[in-house]
């Protein structure tokens, strides 16, 4: 239960929202590097955090992200000429460099463009390739952090994939389904016996014969880890060990020798979001079978109304609800595929859930941690300008983990190597 | 037959945020039963103090000691708990009629009162949870203690958060 003032304060992140300013001192992931492929291609309209921008790569391979509207009449610069290093307005050939600064304005006088255009800079934030994703930093130049050291855009080409798909609620929502580990034995039931990109590990048995696990929220230094145990064979614990890093960043706990996976929830306005979906291995190249699965949909990724990254499955087709399908036990609910599993039920939550309203329970201590420490780190950067947790790329260095313990053992302690980043080595995955 | 469905979609297209402000119109339930049970010293200052605030009807208490089983097979021993107003009261009692006992430790308690807490509540099918304060030390035995007894486990750096938990689960 959040008072609605409180679930306000997390769920709004436009410009000068408290919220909006926490995600302003992180670098995001602004949209996938195939959107733009090539020096000059079309430019790409983009929303984040409330403010309409455009991206594009220019004529040197340069990158940027700029005000989507001209500063002369307002016109969408989507419309717009990408061309001899610069993007120009459709309108009146008005144009602008990858930093936003105007350097043309052909109906002036030659003697008065330099002037006149000195004058004019759009808002311009950096955009930077790392891994399959292009990053941006929406803060203030002079605090720029060091950029993100994610494992999954760290590790070499070949080895990871990531998707995008438009999620129709409130990027909050969706976080929580992330670190929501209670759901998986019911929700995702099938996809541990028959997806490709999960089945076959030895954990999956512990998952399906244990339905009422024991949870376990442990503080980390940027944010959380959510370790969620089963019994297992001769007094032993199967643990699943998701760790959260503020703000939007969860990491899935691996299953058996499949690629290890996760999101990010990036906020597109308070009623929209994208949720950014990982695959990579650490040590061995995705192999084509799972690459085509991938593309395929399955795992944590979906199929597309094609052209768009709109879910083929969405609100408008009641999510190609199957109940056939829901009655043999294909699906628990009747939605094919995870991804969509959950986004079908937290999309019907509303744009913004009234979390005033909700009835929480002891299970779900992750997600009362994980609103606990969001609401403390955005007072704090806003009544004191603490540096939140995350920002700081070390905190990115962190794995998942599916491990078998013994009893008396804590995963905190037990697992602190498998829950930290080492290059070379296999996750540790049950 | 088959069956045709009517107004398709509409379940989630009506999710807009000028609906979504009449959903869930039930008014909330009474209280939950809910039993928060220091079980060390510097626990119990904490719940003591947690007390005075304004809740839902939890009972706030403190764990005084075992008292043993009366001999009978199956019989379950009890203990003996405080009330914020020095009371005694018996764990048993307390639990009667409870949905859930929250305990909060600090690296002080010993192993009894969470094991003999975490059986009195599984005999009964009553919900667990341990919120442990490190305040910045270490707290391992309690933890241990505490995992196979409590449904859920939250470690915390410091006791900041436990009123904001509390509120969130409605105590």
């Amino acid at each position: 239960m959040l008072r609605p003032e409180i679930n306000e304060l997390l769920t709004q992140t436009g410009p000068g929202t408290p919220m909006g300013n926490l995600f302003r001192r992180n670098w995001i992931p602004a949209l996938l590097a195939e959107e733009l492929p090539a020096d000059d291609c079309p430019p790409v309209r983009v929303k984040l955090l409330s403010e309409r921008l455009i991206a594009f790569r220019d004529s040197d391979g340069r990158y940027g992200l700029i005000d989507e509207f001209c500063a002369h009449r307002g016109v969408s610069l989507w419309f717009g000429r990408n061309e001899e290093s610069g993007l120009r307005c459709a309108y009146h050939g008005w144009k602008y460099d990858v930093t936003g600064q105007c350097v043309e304005i052909p109906s002036e006088p030659d003697e008065r463009q330099s002037t006149l255009c000195r004058k004019i800079k759009l808002t311009g934030y950096p955009l930077v390739k790392l891994g399959d994703v292009l990053w941006t930093y929406m803060g203030d130049p002079e605090r720029a952090p060091a950029r993100p050291a994610w494992e999954f855009i760290r590790v070499p080409a070949g080895h990871a994939y990531t998707s995008k798909r438009w999620q129709e609620c409130n990027w909050l929502q969706a976080l929580e389904g992330g670190i929501d580990s209670s759901h998986v034995s019911w929700l995702h039931s099938s996809g541990l016996k028959s997806d490709p990109l999960f089945a076959g590990a030895r954990g999956n048995k512990y998952n399906l014969a244990d339905r009422k696990p024991f949870f376990e929220v442990v503080d980390s230094e940027g944010g959380l880890y959510i370790g969620v145990r089963r019994n297992a064979e001769d007094g032993h614990y199967y643990w699943r060990i998701t760790p959260w890093v503020m703000p939007a960043f969860t990491m899935i706990p691996p299953r058996g020798d499949h690629p290890v996976h996760g999101h990010f929830w990036i906020p597109i306005d308070d009623e929209n979001c994208w949720a950014y979906s990982y695959d990579y291995h650490p040590v061995r190249p995705l192999t084509e079978a799972e690459l085509q699965a991938m593309r395929d949909g399955h795992g944590v990724h979906n199929e597309y109304v094609p052209g768009t990254f709109r879910p083929l499955q969405n609100k408008d087709n009641d999510y190609l609800m199957d109940r056939e399908a829901q009655r043999r036990g294909d699906t628990y609910s009747g939605v094919k595929g995870i991804a969509m599993q959950d986004a079908s039920l937290q999309e019907s939550m509303g744009p913004i859930v009234d979390r005033s309203k909700e009835k929480l329970v002891s299970t779900d201590s992750g997600i009362i941690m994980a609103r606990r420490k969001l609401w403390r780190a955005v007072e704090a950067l806003r009544d004191e300008g603490t540096e939140p947790p995350g920002v700081d790329p070390e905190h990115h260095k962190v794995r998942s983990a599916s491990v078998v313990l013994g009893k008396d053992e804590a995963f905190a302690d037990a697992c602190a190597e498998e829950l930290t980043v080492r290059p070379g080595i296999r996750h540790s995955s049950v | 037959m088959q069956r045709r469905p009517t107004l398709l979609s509409s379940c989630a297209r009506a999710a807009t945020a000028a609906e979504a402000r009449f959903r869930i119109t039930v008014a909330e339930p009474a209280a939950r039963a809910s039993r928060v049970i220091a079980l060390d010293e510097a626990a119990a200052a904490l719940v003591r103090g947690l007390a005075g605030q304004h809740w839902g009807g939890g009972h706030f208490l403190v764990y005084a000691g075992e008292l043993a089983a009366d001999g009978h097979d199956g019989a379950a021993a009890d203990a003996r708990l405080t009330t914020p107003d020095g009371g005694q009261v018996l764990l048993s009692e307390e639990l009667a009629g409870a949905d859930v006992a929250v305990m909060i430790a600090t690296g002080q308690a010993g192993p009894e009162p969470a094991e003999v807490i975490g059986d009195a509540c599984a005999q009964r099918q009553i919900a667990s949870a341990g919120l442990v304060v490190t305040n910045g030390g270490r707290a391992d035995a309690v933890v241990a203690a505490l995992r196979p007894n409590a449904m859920v486990l939250v470690v915390l750096p410091d006791a900041g958060d436990i009123p904001g938990i509390l509120s969130a689960l409605r105590v």
